[in-house]
Order: structure tokens, then sequence, then C-alpha cells
């Protein structure tokens, strides 16, 4: 009897737990876990993928036997991945972390998006593009800034990890996942810990930016209604863009493919089974699996590192001059159509749809209460996403 | 610096062929848009024939139609923060409901938020 109750007791989470040397880090990683787990539930910061990803996080750092754990991080940071061992030997979340290394979760998510999407107010003011654009200058000035940090001898990141961190300024979480699954799994955790994170906050950090970059007058200024777009204008949107970024950026076709394709079920108006499958169920249970399986990657070994506090500031870098540069360029806009731009649609551009254009609107109507920009706002919002994965092509094709 | 410097000629083009190719699809909704607007033109121009020869609407219509006008005007004045005194609505028209749901709910707080 005690024999048994000595064994049972062996194998129970306490028991391993003192076991293990390093049993602090494990804790500190269930507080970490249990905070995350707050600031979605309680304070609503991006709660749907927040709590899947606290949760995974949760279960992966549970003490458990090494052959019966939920989660082997580190069997998908090697170079060459023993699939036949995943799928014989592996755990729920091994097999269904397959969907983020394989590529498969972040262009399902989009495909989503694409479906939820409404690119008219783009089609109708095209020149907003360029704000998506411009509102990529903080991924490659992040780019920068990582390097100059490793050359000054504070952190030790290479071009890849450097392009990983930097694709945060796109604000766009699943293709910061789709870069760093490729480029370094090994930042995964801690990359999608801080994207998602910066994209709840949009409304706490780019308003500062925004005013201190533009003058009340600027900020006052009623835009022209937008004109009315076509149906054929619409359906021809999707198809046009995949064609001109598939052949420049074959890397960016995955995701910009799958968001247009998405976008066309919508538009087309025969697919609508299909439209509200992909907007509905499917990117649900696609951000059910890719949260829990990030936050599973999330272990002690992983996350408490030096390099995942930089990655937490070059994230806000990132984010935070993404937002400038998209400002800046409105207000080039707004010198060249003679006063007929608002420059806080600019910060619209980074994706964060559809927060960064209610930021806008919010902002403007503070200035002047009879100004609606959300429309306008909406146009650069979703020439960001197009942007950001064109960022995440250009990195893939230069150092994949 | 090496890294650094290394990296500067990555960023630069990086950041140019970002531009580039949204500057393709700019270029190319442009001319969807140049061909919209000749299409609208030409369309413009059967309306107006088709409108002559329309039948004038019953009164029904017409009282539903003054009452939209009223509510209409109540709303924009109450946007504008004016008198509907200062208002005249010349036309309106009524659109479709094409975008997506989050385009609504954003909408629908901004209006709470205000009112």
């Amino acid at each position: 009897m005690v024999t048994m109750f000595t064994e049972f007791m062996s194998k129970t989470g306490f028991a391993m737990l003192l076991e293990n040397p390093d049993w602090w880090k494990t804790l500190i990683m269930l507080v970490v876990a249990c905070v995350l787990l707050y600031l979605a539930i309680v304070k609503k910061f991006e709660p749907l993928l927040l709590a899947p990803i606290a949760f995974g996080m949760l279960l992966a750092n549970m003490p458990q036997a090494t052959e019966s754990a939920i989660m082997h991080p580190e069997w998908f940071t090697q170079t060459h991945i023993d699939f036949g061992n995943v799928l014989s030997h592996g755990g729920l979340l091994d097999l269904l972390y397959l969907g983020v290394k394989l590529g498969i979760y972040p262009p399902l998510i989009f495909l989503g998006i694409g479906a939820m999407t409404d690119f008219g107010p783009l089609i109708a003011n095209p020149k907003s593009i360029l704000l998506g654009a411009a509102a990529q200058l903080g991924v490659f000035f992040t780019f920068l800034s990582a390097l100059l940090l490793s050359d000054l001898g504070i952190v030790n990141f290479d071009f890849l990890q450097a392009a990983s961190i930097a694709i945060i300024g796109g604000a766009d979480g699943p293709t910061a996942i789709y870069v760093t699954k490729t480029l370094a799994p090994l930042l995964l955790p801690a990359i999608a810990v801080a994207a998602y994170s910066y994209m709840a906050l949009v409304p706490l950090i780019q308003p500062p930016i925004m005013k201190a970059l533009t003058t009340k007058k600027e900020r006052g200024i009623v835009m022209e209604q937008l004109r009315e777009v076509s149906k054929t204008e619409k359906i021809l949107f999707p198809i046009i863009v995949t064609i001109v970024v598939a052949i420049i950026i074959p890397d960016a076709a995955p995701l910009v493919g799958m968001l247009m394709l998405g976008n066309l079920f919508k538009e087309s108006g025969v697919l609508d089974r299909l439209s509200k499958t992909a907007q509905n169920e499917l990117i649900n249970i696609i951000t059910i699996f890719l949260g829990v399986t990030v936050g599973a990657t999330a272990t002690a070994n992983t996350f408490l590192q030096t390099e995942t506090l930089m990655i937490v500031v070059l994230g806000l870098i990132a984010f935070s001059v993404s937002t400038a540069g998209g400002v800046l360029f409105g207000k080039l806009m707004c010198v060249i159509t003679k006063g007929k731009v608002n420059p806080l649609i600019g910060s619209a551009g980074v994706s964060a749809v559809p927060m960064a254009a209610r930021v806008s609107q919010n902002v403007g109507q503070k200035e002047n209460p009879s100004n609606f920009l959300l429309m306008h706002a909406m146009g650069p919002n979703v020439a960001g996403v197009i942007g950001s994965a064109v960022a995440a092509g250009v990195f893939l094709s230069m150092f994949k | 610096m090496k890294l650094f410097v290394e990296g500067l000629p990555i960023a630069g083009i990086g950041f140019l062929i970002v531009f580039f190719v949204l500057a393709i699809i700019w270029g190319v909704l442009e001319l969807m848009k140049f061909i919209a607007q000749v299409g609208t033109k030409k369309n413009n121009k059967a309306d107006v024939t088709e409108n002559t020869v329309m039948p004038v609407n019953n009164t029904d219509d017409d009282v539903d139609e003054e009452e939209l006008v009223a509510v209409l005007t109540a709303a924009i004045a109450a946007s504008l923060n004016t008198s509907t005194y200062n208002l005249k609505i010349k036309s309106f028209r009524r659109i479709g409901n094409a975008s997506p749901a989050w385009n609504d709910m954003s909408r629908k707080e901004n209006t709470e938020t205000i009112f």
C-alpha cells in the first residue's frame, strides 16, 4: 500500500517539479501564463488569440514526464525535424503544431481575414495603398536596430532573427508567425506574444505618436466622400493583386493568395457558403490550434531569456516607427493634394484590422466631432495587410 | 558595425520592393477607377432617358419619402451639431449593405460612443 502510494506520488507533477533544478523557472512561466490569461479575459487584450496562447503556455509548462508530454518544443528547433517521431510519439499539441511548422495555419487565417475584409475603400481611393507601404518603415528600421544591437554586443541576433523580430512592425500576427517559424523558430513564442500584445495595445500606442506628428489643423481635415465601387472592380481586385504579388514575390503568394481567395469568396456573390465558412468556423478553428500550439512552444528554456526582453522592446520600436512612417507619409500626401488627405489615416497603414482604422477615426473625431475618417482609414488599413505580407515575402525570399 | 552595414542595403532594397509592389497595384487600381468612371458616365446617360419615361410615384411613397427625409435631416443635424433649419436634403439614395460584420460593429460602437 505504502509502496503504491510512494510510486503514485513520484509520478505527480509535484515530484517532477521538485526534481527539476530549474523548478523556479517553471513557476515563473506559470505566473506569466496566468498574467496573460488575466489580460485576455479581464482586460480584453486580443482575447481571441491571447487566451489560447496563454493556455497553451500553461499546458506546456506543467511538470510532466518527457515521454508523455503534451508538447515537445525541442523537437521542432532542430534543422531536420523527425516527422516520423512526431507522428508516432508526439503529444496532442505536437501534432497540432505541425500546422504551424508546415506553414498551414497562417495562410488559412488569411483566408478568413480576406473573407471578412471589404477592400472597397482601398479601391475607391487607390493612392491610400501607398500609406500601407509607408507603414512598413518600422519593419525595416527595426531590422537594422536589431543588427545594431548585435554589433554593440548587447544581444546576439543574426539576420534571420532580426528579420523575424522586425516583422512585428507589420502588426500582423499570422504574418509574424509565418516568417518566424521559417527563419527563427526558437523566437516564435516571444515574437507571437509580443506581436499580439502590441496589436491589442494599438489604442494606447498610436494616439500619442499621431498627435505628436500632426497639427491641430491637419487632424481636423475632412476628406471627400469616397466614390461607389462597382461589383466588377471588387471581383477583379483580388485576382489582380494575386497575379501582381505572386509574380514579383512568389514567397508572399501563400499569404496574399489566400487573403485574396477569401476576398473573392466574399465578393463573387456565388460562394456565400464558402465565404461564411472561411470567416466563421474555419478561422475560429485555426485560431484555436494556432494560439494553443504557439503558446505551448513558450517553455522556460526558450522564453526566459534576455532575448525575449529585447524582442519586446524592439517590437515596440517597430510598431511605433511603423505608425510614424504612415503618419509622415500621410502628411506628405496632405501637402501634395493641397490639404485633401487627413494625415491621421496614415497610422492605419499598420495592418491591425480594423482597430488601427478605428484609432484614426477616434483621434480625428476628437478634433472635429463631425469628421468621419473610418472608411478613409480602412483603405490604408487593408493595404497594410497586403504591405506586411509583401514585406514578409521579401524577407523570406532573401533569407529562406 | 559589420552586421548593421551589411543590413543597410538589405533594408533599403526591401523597403523599395514593398513600395514598388504596392505602387504597381496602385497603378492598376487607378486604371480600374478610370474604366469604372467611363462606364458610369455612359450609364448616367442611359438613366436620364429612362427617368423621363418613369411613372410618377404614388402618394403613399411620397409620404414615406417625406418621413425619410425628416429622419435623415434630424440625423445629420445631430451629427453636425447644428439645427435642421440650416440643412436641406436635395437627394438621397439607398445603397446595399455590403460591408463586413466588423465594419458594422465598429460603426455601431462609434455611434454609441457619440450618443
